[in-house]
């Protein structure tokens, strides 16, 4: 069951609720190398092969791109998403909708996590002054977000997994 | 190293060379000049061998180095692509007829089950993206470590790997979804098809029998399938075999009917 708060567990996902935005971030650690977690966020064509909640990706995943992504979320609108900030194996940024009225920043972050795991992050803001009117229309996403993240997690270590 | 140390060397290496350049390149004039430009590159570049890394590693830099420049802008093969060559073949009764002399007169003309497993891989395999192609022939064919192949593509081990899972889940689904060798549901008979003109006194079952892969398939997982399919290419030198001439010469029928294909389409 999705927690609700700001400090999700690992594995888990939590959303803030505020009036003009709501955000939703789940965490995870990770026994691969970053640079292949950072193999699977950024190969779009390989995305639907590992990630059950995206059902495909067309576009190249690389600093100013638009890429366009279809969800489990709504699987009949495609999500045109901009890819606007990379930093190899560390973070990448994607957005969509337009300031001030209604935006989505999605952040992926990689860091350094215990006895040599790697620490996924993935947070999404969504808000803007025409959220209150959207928000009873938006599907939780705390349900996507944890199955992202364990999908990452286990395509990632069976990949680590591979004799050297 | 002198000249004449590193040629004793190159001469070592040239088999295994040879045979990764074709499969990378399913052609045998692609594979003979890459391996010349490889030899040249190398011994031009001798003094700045370092011996950071094994000759062999080195050559096989050299020589993936320019296979990816041959093979860049040129288009992928289609999964499909033994069914295509198959409908080619069966209209072309001048290759049948030299298929049939080789198989008669050839000491390398045997039809053999394995060889053809080896021959549908290489196909097949040139279906994958040209850098998942790459990695999956260096680490399950040539058997290079994670390590050496992130020098000889110039890239990560996290890349490496990332690529070779990749090519492996792809060629594990089409094995999966086409050879009749290994699933019930295969579409692909053309092992046995082959196996019938050419050895038409030859018991079918007992010859798959031999084939650890085709005897204990519904045994095993699909990871460990895909590693006995390797484990037949890897004991396999398609210029050496006694198959060598038939399936070469089937090779380049393949070539040339795929690559009208893609000019097509």
């Amino acid at each position: 069951m999705a927690k609700t708060g700001t400090n999700p567990i690992d594995g888990k996902a939590a959303t803030t609720k505020k009036t003009f935005s709501r955000t939703t971030s789940a965490s995870i650690g990770i026994n691969a190398h970053p640079g292949i977690i950072w193999a699977l966020l950024t190969n779009a064509s390989d995305f639907p092969r590992w990630n059950s909640t995206v059902t495909s990706i067309e576009g190249r995943i690389a600093p100013g791109e638009t890429i366009r992504l279809k969800s489990i979320l709504d699987e009949k609108r495609v999500f045109k998403l901009r890819v606007t900030d990379m930093t190899p194996e560390k973070a990448m940024t994607w957005q969509d909708g337009m300031a001030p009225f209604f935006k989505g920043v999605r952040q992926y972050q990689l860091t350094a996590g215990q006895g040599g795991q790697t620490r996924f992050v993935m947070t999404e803001r969504i808000g803007g002054l025409m959220f209150p009117m959207a928000a009873k229309h938006i599907p939780d996403f705390n349900p996507v977000f944890e199955q992202f993240a364990n999908d990452l997690k286990k395509e990632a270590e069976t990949i680590q997994k591979a004799k050297n | 190293m002198d000249t004449e140390r590193f040629n004793a060397a190159f001469e070592d290496h040239r088999p295994q060379l040879r045979a990764f350049l074709l499969r990378m390149t399913a052609s045998t004039e692609d594979a003979e000049d890459l391996v010349q430009d490889t030899y040249l590159k190398a011994h031009a570049g001798l003094s700045g061998y370092r011996g950071e890394s094994s000759l062999k590693t080195w050559i096989f830099a050299i020589g993936s180095n320019l296979a990816r420049d041959l093979l860049r802008h040129r288009k992928r093969w289609p999964e499909h692509a033994t069914d295509i060559c198959r409908e080619a073949a069966l209209a072309n009764r001048e290759f049948l007829g030299e298929m049939m002399q080789i198989r008669m007169t050839s000491p390398q003309g045997q039809f053999e089950i394995r060889e053809h497993i080896a021959f549908c891989f290489t196909c097949i395999s040139k279906s994958l993206p040209l850098e998942q192609q790459l990695v999956l022939l260096l680490k399950e064919v040539c058997e290079f470590r994670v390590k050496e192949i992130a020098g000889i593509i110039g890239n990560t081990e996290a890349m490496v790997k990332y690529y070779l899972h990749t090519a492996r889940q792809k060629m594990i689904g089409i094995f999966d979804n086409r050879c009749s060798l290994i699933s019930k549901n295969g579409i692909c008979h053309q092992c046995s098809e082959l196996n019938g003109i050419f050895n038409p006194k030859q018991n079918l079952q007992e010859e798959l029998v031999k084939i650890e892969m085709a005897r204990d398939a519904e045994n095993k997982d699909k990871e460990t399938l895909f590693d006995l399919r390797m484990r037949i290419i890897q004991a396999i030198d398609p210029y050496e075999s006694e198959a060598a001439e038939l399936q070469l010469h089937h090779l380049q029928h393949n070539k040339q009917v795929i690559e009208n294909y893609l000019e097509k389409n």
